[in-house]
């Protein structure tokens, strides 16, 4: 997810983060002349500062924190369910073969494909509140969970398990104090996968679904062609997204300080 | 050094040991067969062969990982069944637990073995400073050099006290200064505490510097083809322009380059 | 033969699970059409040109833009890893809108580009162009140094090294990244059937839903859920063809 840099002086790292800080301000500078000189319609593209005027407003009445904090809660519980699941389901196929024989074809289709197309039979089953949201979310999300689990779990190496063994560790010691901290790089590469997975498939929810929340605001901000609302909104979501994001980052990076960020799940 | 005739108290006995290695797809290869061998109380035997002569094989039996499916070996007198503390295993790739510091993969065993929070500490302490690492004991193994982490391989190893310290090509990964000086750190560490050694390498020189007794495998599928005395030579750095060093080296050399040609041809065949 | 019958029997059982459970009484039929009718529904689907015509306008928009995502995204992320202005200023502003759900952008597309194939094929485009670009400039940042050194000792232009040692030197990883895209491709398809679209089989699965014919609607759910599979399995067996060379 993160990139590298080349790791040189200071100077170079102090420009490049002016220059990385001027060009988001360019661009975002760049949106308010466009959008002033009227090159495009107020209403295609609105003036960036009467976004933030109209985000302003929204925190001021309280509206704002009520509809990120119900996106961002359906979100992020589907997303910590689908961890939990997944990484449960992850550790039981690579472990058990009757389990692995069961859960093989399962996970092997529903991996690649677009779990999204289960959202009608989602809304035909729980309605549309809270629940078929969040549910949707796990379904969507689970799966990248599960199949980086069971590779980092199958993948431990096999002479670290001895070392434990030959120290008088039992089968339950191995399990949780070797085979599940050599496998949490993978694992915490399903869960950086199935985080924006899971904000991705909550707000197609609440779009379709409609009510509060992100989602449902914007399309019928959309439907009423309240162009100031979409823009707000898309804004709010980036916000969102990249704060919950650059938190799960920050979290790897503590709970790796250990590993050399060298291995990358190879889909191949 | 002990008698090398007879297996005493703390010895390995082998007897009549075979191991068939049955790849998940693909025929089944007989790894080793008939193997006898009766290694003494605090003697160091170096097992030499080509690659993939069984020789890791009869380590990891001894060690308990792998099941006995013909004949039997036995430590101290007792069958192997499993792994236990009593053998200690020094593995090629030290297979240090990359997300414990240093101090914590040296307490690990420890911590398996119930021993009281103090007396753990202050072991762990005693073997971090036996292989010179401290300084070294928050590090994370990924923060070390190659000779590092495989000192602390032994000393995780050797903190748990074993009677029997099984070594598969410890030093195999290491460059050649770094291999020079850990052969006379574990020559040191041994003369401190005696231990049964069982030192798996393909490196005749190493072998003979090392150990009392030099077995040669031969070629798979692996038997014991000869075992040379070599206790009077070696044990020191400068033993290797000793005459008679050389001479041992030489003609264990000849032995395992028939061995290896042997193998050559097998696998071409 | 009867080692894929083997792995897939698991499959089997469900159906036979679900098939039994409501003939049962386990569970009610106005939620889940037995497998049996669902199965005769996708029969009747498949012969129905309806089907075809959806198919066609989905299989038109995703091809559109993921594949020039694709070109675009490829493109532009090794121009990124190459030349050194170009990252400094780019690379900020893919990193600051790169985490952005890109499903947020549904309604904008609505906005700029109407209820027809365009603003899907925006959607499609813009919501996999970022995380494409990201897989080339990391792959082709990736690249051994050395490789490039003996390009160059070789005599080799940049523009040879670009096209000769780069490229194929980052296309495993870049290849692996497509993947993850494709499926996001699907996603957003979907997604934006559902709520903007006349056709496409989005607009089919929740129209059947909203039309309470619950048997055809499974069994497009199912139809799409294989359609996916079996892009991705086409793209696994493509990624292996263009990578024999790392066996």
């Amino acid at each position: 997810m993160g990139m590298r840099f080349e790791q040189d002086g200071i100077g170079a790292a102090a420009l490049r983060l002016l220059a990385g800080t001027g060009s988001v301000i360019a661009l975002l500078a760049a949106w308010e002349v466009l959008a002033r000189a009227g090159v495009v319609s107020e209403f295609l593209l609105p003036r960036f500062s009467d976004v933030v005027g109209r985000i302003w407003e929204d925190a001021l009445g309280g509206v704002l924190f009520v509809q990120i904090g119900l996106t961002v809660w359906r979100a992020v519980l589907g997303f910590a369910l689908a961890g939990l699941v997944g990484i449960v389901v992850g550790v039981v196929m690579a472990r058990n073969r009757g389990a692995n024989w069961f859960f093989d074809p399962i996970v092997s289709i529903g991996f690649p494909s677009p779990k999204i197309a289960f959202l009608p039979v989602f809304i035909l089953w729980f309605g549309l509140d809270d629940s078929s949201k969040v549910l949707m979310t796990v379904f969507a999300a689970v799966f990248p969970v599960i199949v980086a689990t069971a590779a980092g779990t199958e993948g431990v190496d096999k002479y670290l398990i001895w070392s434990a063994r030959n120290a008088g560790a039992s089968e339950r010691d191995i399990l949780h104090e070797i085979v599940l901290p050599a496998a949490l790089p993978q694992i915490m590469t399903g869960l950086q996968v199935a985080l924006p997975i899971s904000l991705i498939i909550t707000i197609v929810s609440e779009m379709v679904m409609g009510g509060e929340g992100l989602g449902g605001n914007m399309i019928q901000a959309g439907r009423f062609a309240d162009s100031l609302g979409v823009f707000a909104g898309i804004v709010q979501i980036a916000i969102a997204g990249y704060v919950l994001i650059k938190g799960m980052e920050i979290l790897r990076r503590r709970l790796l300080a250990w590993h050399q960020e060298t291995q990358q799940i190879s889909t191949f | 050094m002990a008698d090398a005739s007879a297996a005493g108290a703390g010895g390995i006995r082998i007897a009549n040991v075979g191991h068939t290695y049955r790849p998940p797809r693909g025929r089944p290869v007989t790894a080793l067969e008939e193997v006898s061998l009766e290694v003494a109380e605090n003697e160091f035997l170096a097992l030499l062969g080509p690659s993939g002569c069984g020789k890791s094989t009869l380590l990891y039996l001894i060690g308990g990982f792998l099941p006995i499916e013909s004949g039997g070996i036995s430590v101290g007198g007792t069958p192997v069944a499993a792994p236990g503390p009593d053998r200690g295993v020094v593995f090629q790739h030290f297979a240090l637990f990359p997300w414990k510091t240093v101090r914590e993969n040296v307490l690990y065993g420890l911590e398996k073995q119930r021993l009281p929070k103090a007396e753990r500490e202050a072991r762990a302490a005693a073997f971090i400073e036996m292989v010179h690492l401290d300084g070294f004991e928050d590090s994370y193994p990924s923060q070390l050099s190659g000779g590092m982490k495989q000192r602390v391989a032994i000393a995780r190893t050797l903190a748990m006290d074993p009677g029997t310290l099984l070594m598969d090509e410890p030093f195999g990964a290491l460059d050649a200064q770094t291999r020079s000086l850990m052969h006379e750190e574990l020559l040191a560490i041994l003369k401190r505490t005696a231990k049964t050694v069982v030192f798996v390498t393909h490196d005749v020189q190493e072998a003979v510097l090392l150990a009392d007794r030099v077995a040669v495998m031969t070629a798979r599928p692996g038997r014991i083809k000869t075992v040379v005395d070599v206790a009077d030579v070696g044990g020191a750095a400068d033993a290797i322009r000793d005459p008679r060093f050389v001479e041992k080296v030489d003609f264990l050399w000849g032995q395992v380059r028939d061995e290896a040609l042997a193998a050559q041809k097998g696998g071409a065949g | 033969m009867t080692a894929a019958l083997w792995r897939y029997t698991p499959l089997f059982l469900i159906a036979a699970a679900w098939e039994g459970a409501i003939r049962a009484g386990l569970m009610d039929s106005s939620l889940l059409p037995p497998f049996s009718e669902v199965m005769a529904a996708l029969g009747r689907l498949v012969v129905d040109p309806e089907l075809y015509r959806h198919a066609a306008a989905s299989l038109m928009r995703e091809v559109a833009g993921f594949g020039l995502a694709v070109i675009v995204g490829i493109a532009l992320g090794i121009v990124m890893a190459w030349y050194v202005p170009v990252r400094i200023l780019v690379n900020p502003l893919v990193r600051c809108i790169y985490p952005m759900p890109k499903s947020a952008l549904i309604p904008v597309m609505i906005m700029w580009l109407g209820l027809g194939h365009l603003a899907k094929i925006g959607l499609i485009f813009l919501g996999c162009l970022l995380p494409v670009i990201v897989s080339a400039f990391n792959a082709a940042r990736g690249v051994d140094t050395v490789l490039i050194w003996s390009a160059q000792a070789a005599g080799a232009t940049r523009r040879q090294i670009l096209t000769e040692i780069v490229l194929p030197a980052s296309l495993p990883e870049i290849l692996a990244g497509v993947r993850t895209s494709l499926a996001l491709s699907f996603v957003l398809l979907v997604s934006s059937e559902f709520l903007m679209a006349r056709e496409g089989l989005g607009y089919m699965i929740a129209f059947l839903g909203e039309g309470g014919v619950y048997d055809a609607m499974f069994a497009a759910v199912l139809l799409v859920t294989g359609i996916g599979f079996a892009a991705d399995r086409a793209y696994l067996a493509v990624a292996r063809r263009l990578l024999v060379w790392r066996e």
